[in-house]
């Protein structure tokens, strides 16, 4: 079965690449422009990993790192922060709220970002 | 006549006798220190002792037949007299007599009145006591009265004045924008002002006298209590949080008292403000990265997955036009991360979290990520470090890190194929030196001054490699100089340069 990756990112043609990439590498995506759809999408349908971008209109990558904490099916699930800020202090924050990796947008490709996500659920 | 004989023979006794009365009269007379004197109704002197020929310089026979009033105030006498008149004696009546060289002196006059037989009187006896001595010794009485007045006097002055001064010194502290605490020599708190009050929400009443354990108590004191311990150690600008929207900064003095005593002297500063603007360049800063790089890492990942053919064939002259607009994307990223960077360290606080690390893991940890591309170029590489242990020091890893990558991203970029770059690491008590040595093409000679000023690159590594943002060594002169470490570089144009810089080892 094709592993569930969700993608919360408000920037539509960041967003629509991203599919582009995903899709081919056989994963099965959902999509969320923002927080709150996000979150509603990630508690019917746990997925196997979620690519999480921060600043997002209604409710942003923090916020639903914190509901996530709160929820026993979502706590443990891998997320990969993309990014285009990274303050330490930010990352600091993801990270002791669960974030596996955080992924600046202007330092990676594509093709890189592909990598750190089957690294992450092969 | 026998009859005859015994009347003249007591004639001549008695005339003895009266006689030997006389002498001894007269010698008592002589004998007597004290001034006497014989006044005649007429107020003329009619008798004088050697003690008056004394006092006042006139002889015996000058004196006898002088009116008194030439040697004695005429109104003092005539108010003696009266009196002496009325009350028949006199006692110690303080007039003034001039002596015959014009000196006045002060005596005291005692006198009593010589009645003759019909109960007339036949003149007043006079005897003096020269004051002079007394009056002296009066005077420096008073002079010292005076004297023990002024000091009062001044005493008093000086004592208003160092009230005064402690009601500045009191009007100070309790005024003073900053909190203040004082702990006495046996660690007890003799004092707090009304800040300090204010910021720990407690009376000064309730918390004069207590230990610091027992401060404990108060629930808005503990986390000063755990940055001063128990022995209320001198501290230096730490940071303190009383509650939410109170950051305060903590530095503690020892101070000597007169006692020799060792008080301390806590004083709080209110940096509340200092640390939401902190917190609102912060967040400025990730706001402008964040809307700089959205457009530009869009743009990335198209052209990535144009030339990753993600997004259908493309032609050969398409690849050409893909990737140099890549790379020139690549730039504009690169820049932008500089140009953060800066921002970041001309805010001042750039170091971030310092802690104790070891340099040569920094090192190695940086000289892997470039394995691939020394391979690439061919470079002879080599590590140099001192065998044994190394001392730790205080950095901030992230940031010492980016200063180790831009050293060695110059050499590396700037020495041709084939050369040398090699990193070399040494320590003293003082400090640790790292130098980072390469063949390439050096710093020309008119280019040493600016070649750690922002956005300069010299005009030879320009021709060679245009990508650079010439932010590079000011970043990294930057980050050195922050930790309290030198930036220095030999340089010969195209032998070769080193670029050396230390840091200081904290000594605990």
């Amino acid at each position: 079965m094709a592993q569930k990756i969700a993608i919360m990112e408000d920037e539509e043609l960041i967003l629509n690449l991203l599919e582009k990439k995903l899709t081919k590498e056989g994963y099965e995506l959902l999509i969320a422009r923002n927080g709150e759809e996000g979150l509603k999408l990630i508690k019917e349908k746990t997925p196997d990993l979620i690519l999480l971008d921060i600043i997002m209109p209604i409710k942003g990558g923090f916020e639903v790192l914190e509901e996530m904490q709160k929820d026993e099916n979502l706590k443990n699930v891998p997320v990969i922060i993309i990014s285009n800020s990274g303050q330490p202090v930010e990352i600091d924050r993801a990270q002791k709220l669960g974030a596996k990796d955080w992924l600046i947008k202007t330092d990676f490709d594509p093709q890189e970002v592909v990598d750190k996500i089957k690294k992450q659920i092969g | 006549m026998a009859v005859e004989n015994k009347e003249a023979e007591k004639i001549a006794t008695l005339l003895e006798d009266l006689d030997s009365l006389e002498n001894y009269i007269r010698d008592l007379f002589n004998f007597l220190p004290l001034p006497v004197f014989l006044l005649s109704p007429a107020k003329i002197i009619l008798e004088v002792n050697p003690a008056f020929e004394k006092i006042t310089g006139y002889g015996i026979e000058e004196s006898i037949g002088k009116s008194v009033e030439d040697i004695f105030n005429a109104e003092e006498i005539e108010s003696l007299i009266k009196e002496t008149l009325d009350k028949e004696f006199i006692k110690a009546k303080a007039i003034s007599l001039t002596t015959k060289s014009g000196i006045k002196i002060p005596v005291s006059a005692s006198t009593i009145l010589r009645k003759g037989e019909e109960g007339d009187v036949v003149g007043y006896f006079f005897s003096l006591f020269n004051l002079t001595d007394i009056k002296k010794k009066e005077n420096e009485l008073i002079n010292t009265q005076k004297s023990l007045l002024n000091i009062l006097e001044d005493t008093e002055t000086a004592r208003k004045e160092v009230e005064m001064e402690r009601n500045k010194t009191l009007s100070i502290v309790n005024n003073f924008t900053d909190g203040l605490l004082v702990f006495d020599g046996k660690g007890k708190l003799s004092l707090i002002n009304p800040q300090a009050e204010k910021f720990f929400n407690v009376k000064k009443n309730d918390v004069i006298g207590c230990s610091v354990a027992e401060l404990s108590s108060f629930p808005e004191f503990p986390p000063l209590v755990e940055i001063l311990g128990k022995e209320i150690k001198e501290v230096f600008r730490e940071e303190l949080i009383i509650k939410e929207h109170l950051n305060l900064e903590v530095s503690s003095v020892l101070m000597m008292s007169e006692k020799k005593r060792i008080e301390t002297l806590v004083i709080l500063h209110n940096i509340t403000r200092e640390k939401t603007i902190e917190r609102m360049k912060t967040e400025f800063v990730s706001l402008a990265a964040h809307q700089l790089r959205t457009p530009l890492s869009a743009i990335k990942w198209t052209l990535r997955m144009l030339l990753d053919g993600d997004l259908g064939q493309i032609t050969k002259e398409q690849r050409e036009f893909i990737e140099k607009s890549y790379i020139s994307n690549e730039r504009m990223i690169n820049l932008i991360n500089d140009l953060l960077d800066v921002t970041r360290i001309e805010e001042g606080r750039y170091v971030y979290k310092p802690v104790l690390a070891d340099i040569r893991e920094m090192v190695q940890f940086v000289v892997k990520s470039y394995k691939e591309e020394i391979a690439k170029k061919k470079i002879k590489f080599s590590f140099k470090k001192p065998a044994g242990k190394m001392p730790k020091v205080l950095v901030d890893e992230e940031k010492i890190g980016v200063a180790i990558e831009n050293l060695l991203n110059n050499s590396i970029r700037y020495t041709p194929s084939g050369g040398e770059v090699s990193i070399t690491l040494k320590s003293d008590k003082k400090e640790v030196q790292l130098s980072v040595k390469d063949s390439g093409v050096g710093v020309p000679k008119d280019q040493t001054e600016r070649i750690f000023t922002k956005f300069f690159r010299a005009p030879n590594v320009i021709r060679l490699d245009t990508e650079g943002s010439g932010l590079g060594l000011f970043i990294t002169k930057n980050i050195i100089e922050a930790h309290g470490g030198k930036i220095w570089f030999e340089s010969e144009p195209n032998k070769g340069s080193i670029f050396h810089f230390t840091l200081p080892i904290k000594e605990n």
